[in-house]
């Protein structure tokens, strides 16, 4: 039985989208064919004009068509006072789209951080909003009691953007009927429940404390740089990106994309400190106990490190 | 008595939400307008920040071009630290924003554009059911190939910039990447095995026997000369596009600018076209003639905007961003502003770029029936024949040098920077005042806020309007020809939208 897929863009980018196509084993095409999905409608693909999004939105609103899977991508845009008119289709809020497809749908996922907690343009004069979450809040645009028609809250794949292989993996998922066990912001486990700086490579130089303060060097970025490789969740050095890399591995700090507080309100590139120690360290860490750990790590730091003899 | 209707007409297969409306008067699209119906507001994001919050912000901007918003943003604020790149970095930065715009320029040609070869209307072309094997959606044979070959241009970027999209690996004084000779000879592989692609899909030949094509007589010749000329995806372009007349539509003004882009290192084989310091000259084209490019010439029009528009139109340094959701009734019709160049609209993208540059044969379709459809998508598909050398050769380049990558700079608290480039859809820029050592304004003028914008006060329509009207429609419940005129301008309306003065 194929699974019928419908893929609606918001307030976004369109950058989960085209994460979606870095997928490459299985790309795209074949993870539709593998999974018998059947694409009813996406905005960069279909062939199919607007006008049949018309026919299609009114076939599964009157229950002529089921919805299986409805993927949002982007935040969901209120403003300006509510109204939605920031983002239109047909003369029509978007939001209102969004909402009467969910209200049929089985699965609900929200692709991305904007989609997840209103990321970009939360909280500011576009109203933006995730679908069920507001930055840290329950409760977002479709409200905290909502459930899908398989008795799931939204699916929250974060990121900016998501991963491929977590959509596609959630997708898979979702075909094969196995459950996805989703954290406090319902992420699922599978891709949320590591740090994002588990398999960086400099990670022999965040564990000795050798941390850079200027660009362009091979060491870790935690103390001075704002990387939140340690601080949040997130598999980008285990699947790593377009199978190649990640920002952590070639020197860019992490900015913590996959949380719901994303964008931060404070500089990137810095890391808020007192006495040279992150004011924010990884969860579960007694604040004493780390200071005594990173001062012995210094001093034990092999030469090879001090003067970045690796090779990474 | 002639009938006039208008057509309501909200398109798909381009990036971001574009809703035009056409007036069609006895089959003719009498009048058009096309609007950006998405508002994002970046600039209360921005304003207030820190200095390089911009690197991590705007390349969110746009999913299918977040190096080229990297980029811009990295120009601005070399400029504003006055700091000087070693050469490595300009050829890492070079490197990246050309794999992205090669990427773009397949998935738009072969996923959004040529997908209308495969539109019903066009059952009676005697190519149809190539077409259809080509560029249906998620199974044509070249499609299916395009996904799997682009991906490569994006690893590229991930290698030098750990992810595609949205990466900051740019920042003030360079890139912040030291790729290992391994890492530069991996992309040097990439390169290769995609032009090889390039070569035997999309030309049907060598890159070298394809830049001997000065003319559209020699065009003819070449798509005659080889059985792989006419049945690869250019020369299948070319005769497809001949029978549907795709030279006869989507002219619009004729006038065309280039931001410029490409600085070349200190030293380098790639040859500087004429004086300028950028493989891609900057320059604007208007009325058959070319002139020099100054960027004080820009100024962006709100008056057909939801915008306040009390303060006219004004160069990005002076801009602001005041959004207006009037309605429909005070004639203004669109989220995107109307960027002009000495009060002039222009058309910007790869066909500007080698309209500015004096390509032969793109000159010889401009100068004998103007700019059309069929030049503009020509343009696209074969930007990729100067790209690929050049790329190729920093790489290179990079592989030999031992010198750095990034060039540290002094603090500075106050002062303005812009950042100018040519981004896969055309000029784009980037204008900041930092102020305290804070932002105090970011402007953003896109490639598409160019091509699609509004009419502005003097009532000059957008490139993309301007293009559309005269059109003759065969069918007003499916008007192709707006479909093809349209993507000929490949639009990314999520830039647009997002992005009017940030």
């Amino acid at each position: 039985m194929s699974l019928k897929l419908l893929w609606i863009q918001c307030g976004g980018c369109g950058g989960d989208t085209w994460s979606f196509f870095n997928a490459a084993s299985p790309n795209v095409i074949e993870l539709f064919n593998f999974f018998e999905i059947e694409l009813l409608w996406h905005p960069t693909i279909s062939m199919n004009s607007q006008n049949s999004l018309v026919s299609i939105t009114e076939a599964v609103t009157s229950g002529a068509c089921e919805l299986d899977v409805l993927c949002i991508e982007g935040s969901i845009l209120r403003g300006p006072g509510g109204t939605g008119r920031y983002d239109e289709i047909h003369g029509k809020p978007k939001k209102d789209l969004v909402a009467s497809l969910a209200s049929r749908a089985r699965h609900v996922l929200a692709i991305g951080t904007c989609a997840s907690y209103g990321g970009i343009g939360a909280n500011t004069e576009i109203e933006a909003t995730g679908l069920q979450f507001l930055k840290e809040e329950k409760g977002g645009f479709l409200g905290e009691a909502f459930k899908s028609g398989s008795e799931q809250p939204v699916i929250n794949l974060p990121g900016c953007p998501c991963h491929c292989d977590v959509i596609a993996g959630a997708l898979a998922a979702i075909v094969s009927g196995a459950q996805l066990k989703l954290d406090k912001y319902n992420t699922p486990e599978e891709w949320y429940g590591m740090m994002v700086h588990q398999g960086c490579t400099r990670n022999e130089y965040h564990e000795y404390r050798v941390e850079e303060r200027k660009f362009g060097e091979k060491g870790c970025m935690f103390f001075h740089l704002g990387c939140h490789g340690p601080l949040v969740r997130g598999p980008c050095n285990k699947v790593l990106w377009n199978d190649r890399s990640s920002k952590t591995r070639v020197g860019v700090p992490c900015f913590g994309c996959t949380r719901p507080d994303f964008p931060q309100q404070y500089p990137f590139f810095q890391t808020r400190n007192i006495e040279g120690i992150p004011i924010e360290l990884p969860e579960g860490i007694s604040r004493a106990h780390y200071m005594a750990y990173k001062g012995m790590a210094a001093a034990a730091a092999p030469k090879r490190l001090k003067t970045r003899k690796t090779g990474i | 008595m002639t009938q006039k209707k208008i057509h309501f007409y909200p398109l798909n297969r381009v990036e971001g939400d574009l809703e035009v409306r056409i007036q069609v008067e006895d089959n003719v699209v009498s009048d058009a307008w096309s609007a950006g119906i998405m508002y994002r507001g970046f600039e209360n994001l921005l304003i207030g920040r820190a200095v390089l919050d911009g690197l991590v912000l705007t390349p969110r901007i746009c999913g299918i071009c977040s190096t080229s918003h990297l980029k811009a943003a990295a120009k601005a604020l070399d400029m504003f630290y006055n700091v000087k790149l070693p050469n490595n970095a300009i050829r890492i930065r070079n490197v990246t924003l050309m794999a992205e715009k090669i990427q773009n320029d397949f998935r738009h040609a072969f996923m959004l554009f040529m997908v209308d070869f495969t539109n019903p209307v066009y059952r009676r072309h005697s190519l149809f059911d190539e077409a259809v094997r080509r560029y249906q959606p998620l199974s044509g044979e070249t499609t299916v190939q395009t996904i799997a070959e682009t991906q490569k241009m994006l690893e590229i970027i991930a290698i030098l910039g750990g992810q595609w999209p949205h990466s900051s690996f740019m920042v003030p004084g360079g890139v912040v990447c030291v790729p290992s000779s391994n890492d530069l000879t991996q992309c040097l592989f990439l390169m290769r095995n995609f032009r090889k692609w390039y070569e035997h899909r999309v030309l049907g030949c060598k890159i070298e026997r394809w830049a001997d094509v000065k003319s559209a007589a020699g065009l003819d010749d070449w798509l005659h000369e080889a059985e792989s000329h006419a049945q690869s995806d250019l020369g299948f372009y070319i005769r497809f596009a001949q029978e549907a007349g795709l030279k006869e539509i989507g002219k619009s003004y004729g006038n065309f600018i280039s931001f410029g882009s490409l600085d070349l290192p200190d030293d380098t084989k790639v040859k500087r076209p004429g004086k300028s310091s950028q493989f891609i000259s900057p320059g604007f084209y208007h009325n058959l003639k070319l002139a020099t490019f100054d960027q004080n010439k820009i100024t962006e029009d709100v008056s057909h905007a939801w915008f306040d528009d009390s303060n006219g139109g004004r160069h990005p340094f002076d801009g602001d961003t005041r959004p207006y959701a009037t309605g429909k009734e005070s004639g203004k019709y669109s989220w995107a502003k109307a960027p002009r160049y000495d009060q002039r609209p222009a058309e910007t993208g790869p066909l500007a770029e080698m309209v500015v540059a004096s390509d032969p044969l793109i000159m010889d379709f401009i100068k004998n029936g103007g700019p059309s459809v069929f030049v503009r998508q020509l343009a696209r598909l074969i930007r990729s024949a100067h790209l690929i050398p050049v790329v190729e050769q920093w790489l290179e380049e990079t592989v030999g040098c031992n010198e750095d990558f990034y060039q540290d700079h002094r603090k500075k608290e106050n002062g303005e920077g812009y950042g100018l480039l040519e981004a896969p859809r055309g000029a784009l820029g980037h204008w900041v005042k930092i102020k305290d050592a804070k932002i105090q304004k970011y402007q953003i003028i896109t490639p598409t806020a160019w091509n699609a914008s509004p009419r502005d006060a003097s009532g000059f329509r957008g490139p993309c309007e301007e293009a559309i009207v005269g059109t003759e429609i065969k069918d007003p419940d499916n008007p192709v020809e707006v479909d093809h005129i349209i993507r000929s301008f490949d639009p990314c309306l999520v830039c647009t939208v997002h992005s009017v003065n940030i």
